[in-house]
């Protein structure tokens, strides 16, 4: 359960957030919404693939860490083993939210909400957020900047997401993968980029899509492929413990 | 005889019928002239600005997923633009004893259909379970309301075989614009005054109010029950089956729902009157609501009283009086023949029955889509396709007929004599007499299917069958009652059952789900 409030100093002041990456803080997560301008650095660790949002069935792109639910291969005692954790993971137990603002152009201004029922929020260990004499600590700054970046991102993942499908860039797939301990995984209900198709657009759409920022996006996905064998490998390498 | 090429294509009438045919004419000449370089047929639309549609025909088959999709036509922006509500069968109320029973004839196949037919096991444990329970998915949805496919189901795409419900008049208009915007049909918006004929017989054109002589190598009567070209021109005669089905008059009306969020029924509501019966069809803004009845067997006004006391507990009783009803006078029956000389009549210019199993815009599907596939090269051959054209509609229109009076004959009413006149032999065709005769000793399946497209399937007459309590006492030498094949049916009647529970759980409302697509609409993978 989630309990988001808006977070300000007066009833924050001592509250601290801890950082450590393991399955209490809830960690053990089989995949997390990802954003195109950090595919580079999530296809180097994770594959990259599309869902559909049940409630609109709209598509939105992931990181995958898991085969089944609650797995995350990457999770181990000592942490995260990755050189990147997707930006999702990272802005935990923060959140970005609007409140109406007449002075603002657009109406409304960003707040930042903190989840206060997360399992990171502690009074003894980890960051704090707010100064012993009034301000915000380095690290509700940063926690804020990367909320900023989300929202942004957002916005440019929507319009990424609609030339795929403009473009009829995606397919669905089934992803069938065999353990050493003979055991099948299927994985369903994924979409991918189709190569192909990416390779048979013409000049005009290629210099279009990468105007917008979206040719580079469009080919990590499709060198994220190969994390696919990282996740078998470490998945293999979990049945022998 | 001329063989002259077949280039242009005068569709006449601009309802549904009309747009509809140009659609998938258009459609189809339109990718084959991009596919294989085949040279581009014109087709031109007249419509008269005069004339109203009749605009009643509210339900369609699932075949209109695939006529949408072949036309280039978007799921959502048709859902959004004609008022639709997803439709996944109908359900029949007080046929068989007029006592609160009810049976639905839902649009899957029973489970397994095409290798195995549950209806003979279905038998052993009738008391015990409907059939349509028993073998389908889709009453449990309908029984509650729920849609047959999520938002994140692609378009067109479904977890329960789905047709739809829709405002005639819009999907008229949408239809309109996507013929002429994006398969470059002609609109002609005029009042044809008068046919003009070749020597040999042919039309040669319409003439029309303001814009002159429309000439082309074939016509299409789409004129609905005025059949200029087919009636007026040609008098090909009209051969009326209300000696069989006696409905002659409709009362229809447009029933607003109390609250904007009040449920829409998936599936087609049909409940027997002392005369006749009430169709309900739920659209996202209203219901379309009406009485179809003989007037030998109830006079106008009490049928409106009949049609007014359905809607007072729907609406109440205020409101149920003030509804304003539209009368429709209807002559049941079809042409002898539809394609005659370089004229072809679809629609309501070829015949006509009752909508009890919404039939009317499926044979305007069937049509188009056969004189698209073989329209003729040239004149010269064009009697050929005419003949088997001719030979396949009188097919379909006669199992359409045996298939109403199917829902008939079964009936156990005694109120009304209407009821028992239906039962009377008589009244049934000799082709439904045999069938039913054969049934009586085993069920239809497969083998009832003479012809490749069938428009009712064997399925269809199972549900109505087993719907209204007909009994078929299977030949014991042909019911397979060893282990292996008991096995085979218990599995498949459990199949049932849990795929029922897992779309119970998972399936949306009809109203959430047309919500949905109002808000984001459908992807389409």
């Amino acid at each position: 359960m989630t309990n988001f409030v808006l977070l300000n100093q007066a009833d924050h002041s001592d509250i601290k957030v801890i950082t450590d990456r393991a399955a209490k803080y809830g960690d053990n997560l089989k995949s997390a919404m990802t954003f195109p301008f950090e595919f580079r650095n999530i296809q180097g660790c994770y594959p990259i693939f599309f869902q559909k949002d049940s409630d609109s069935g709209s598509f939105f792109p992931l990181a995958l860490f898991g085969f089944t639910k609650d797995e995350n291969l990457f999770l181990s005692e000592s942490g995260w083993d990755a050189t990147y954790i997707p930006l999702m993971i990272r802005r935990q137990p923060f959140l970005i939210g609007f409140q109406e603002d007449a002075t603002s152009p657009e109406g409304k201004k960003p707040v930042v909400s903190i989840d206060m029922d997360s399992p990171r929020i502690s009074k003894e260990e980890g960051e704090a957020l707010f100064m012993e004499h009034g301000g915000t600590t380095e690290f509700l700054q940063e926690a804020t900047a990367n909320l900023e970046l989300i929202h942004q991102a957002h916005e440019h993942g929507k319009k990424f997401m609609q030339a795929l499908l403009d473009y009829e860039l995606l397919e669905s797939i089934t992803l069938d993968v065999q353990l050493d301990d003979g055991s099948q995984n299927q994985l369903l209900g994924y979409y991918t980029i189709n190569e192909d198709k990416v390779q048979k657009l013409g000049a005009e759409a290629l210099g279009k899509l990468n105007e917008q920022g979206f040719l580079q996006p469009i080919f990590m996905v499709i060198a994220s492929h190969n994390r696919i064998r990282t996740l078998v490998d470490l998945k293999n390498a979990s049945l022998k413990q | 005889m001329t063989s002259q090429a077949i280039q242009s294509i005068v569709i006449v009438g601009g309802g549904t019928a009309g747009w509809l045919t140009a659609g998938v004419l258009a459609s189809r000449f339109k990718s084959l002239a991009e596919n294989n370089g085949a040279v581009g047929i014109d087709v031109t639309l007249v419509e008269s600005p005069d004339v109203q549609t009749i605009g009643v025909g509210e339900g369609t088959w699932p075949s209109m997923r695939t006529t949408l999709q072949s036309m280039g036509i978007n799921e959502t922006d048709f859902m959004r633009e004609c008022n639709v509500s997803l439709k996944q069968g109908s359900r029949f109320d007080n046929w068989v004893t007029g006592e609160s029973d009810y049976y639905y004839h839902p649009f899957s196949l029973p489970r397994g259909y095409g290798e195995f037919n549950l209806a003979p096991y279905w038998q052993l444990a009738r008391d015990k379970i409907s059939f349509a329970d028993a073998v389908s998915i889709q009453s449990k949805l309908c029984d509650r309301g729920l849609a047959p496919k999520t938002i994140a189901t692609p378009e067109f795409a479904f977890n329960a075989n789905y047709g739809y419900h829709l405002d005639a008049a819009k999907f008229a208009a949408f239809l309109q614009q996507h013929c002429v915007e994006k398969l470059g049909v002609k609109h002609v918006l005029d009042h044809v005054t008068a046919v003009t004929a070749k020597d040999n017989g042919d039309i040669e054109a319409v003439q029309t109010r303001d814009s002159g002589a429309i000439g082309g190598d074939l016509f299409v009567d789409c004129t609905g029950f005025a059949a200029l070209l087919i009636g007026d021109h040609y008098a090909v005669p009209f051969n009326t089956v209300q000696s069989v089905l006696f409905n002659d008059s409709a009362l229809a009306v447009q029933v607003p729902y109390k609250d904007e969020q009040d449920p829409i029924a998936s599936h087609t509501l049909s409940t027997a009157q002392s005369a006749g019966w009430v169709w309900s069809i739920g659209l996202p803004t209203r219901r379309g609501v009406g009485h179809v009845y003989s007037s030998a067997y109830i006079d106008d006004e009490n049928a409106e009283r009949e049609l007014r006391n359905y809607l007072t507990p729907i609406v109440g009783r205020p409101e149920a009086e003030q509804l304003a009803v539209r009368k429709i006078n209807m002559n049941p029956g079809y042409r002898e023949h539809f394609w005659h000389r370089n004229c072809v009549a679809v629609g309501l210019s070829a015949g006509f029955v009752e909508p009890l199993e919404a039939s009317a815009l499926v044979l305007v599907e069937y049509s188009a889509k056969m004189i698209a596939q073989q329209l003729p090269a040239n004149r010269a051959v064009m009697d050929l396709v005419a003949k088997r054209f001719n030979d396949k509609f009188a097919y379909h229109w006669n199992q359409i007929i045996d298939f109403l009076k199917l829902h008939y004959v079964l009936n156990q009413r005694e109120d009304n004599g209407y009821w028992a006149a239906n039962r009377n032999p008589d009244s049934v065709p000799d082709s439904l007499k045999e069938m039913l005769e054969l049934w009586q000793f085993q069920s239809p399946w497969l083998q009832e299917a003479p012809r490749f497209d069938e428009l009712f399937s064997s399925a269809s007459f199972q549900f109505v069958l087993y719907g209204m309590g007909f009994v078929t006492q299977e030949n014991p030498a042909g019911l397979r009652a060893e282990d292996e094949t008991l096995a085979i049916a218990n599995r498949l009647f459990s199949d049932n059952a849990k795929k029922t529970e897992q779309l119970l759980g998972a399936l949306p409302t009809n109203r959430e789900l047309v919500s949905k697509v109002a808000e984001h609409g459908f992807q389409k993978i």
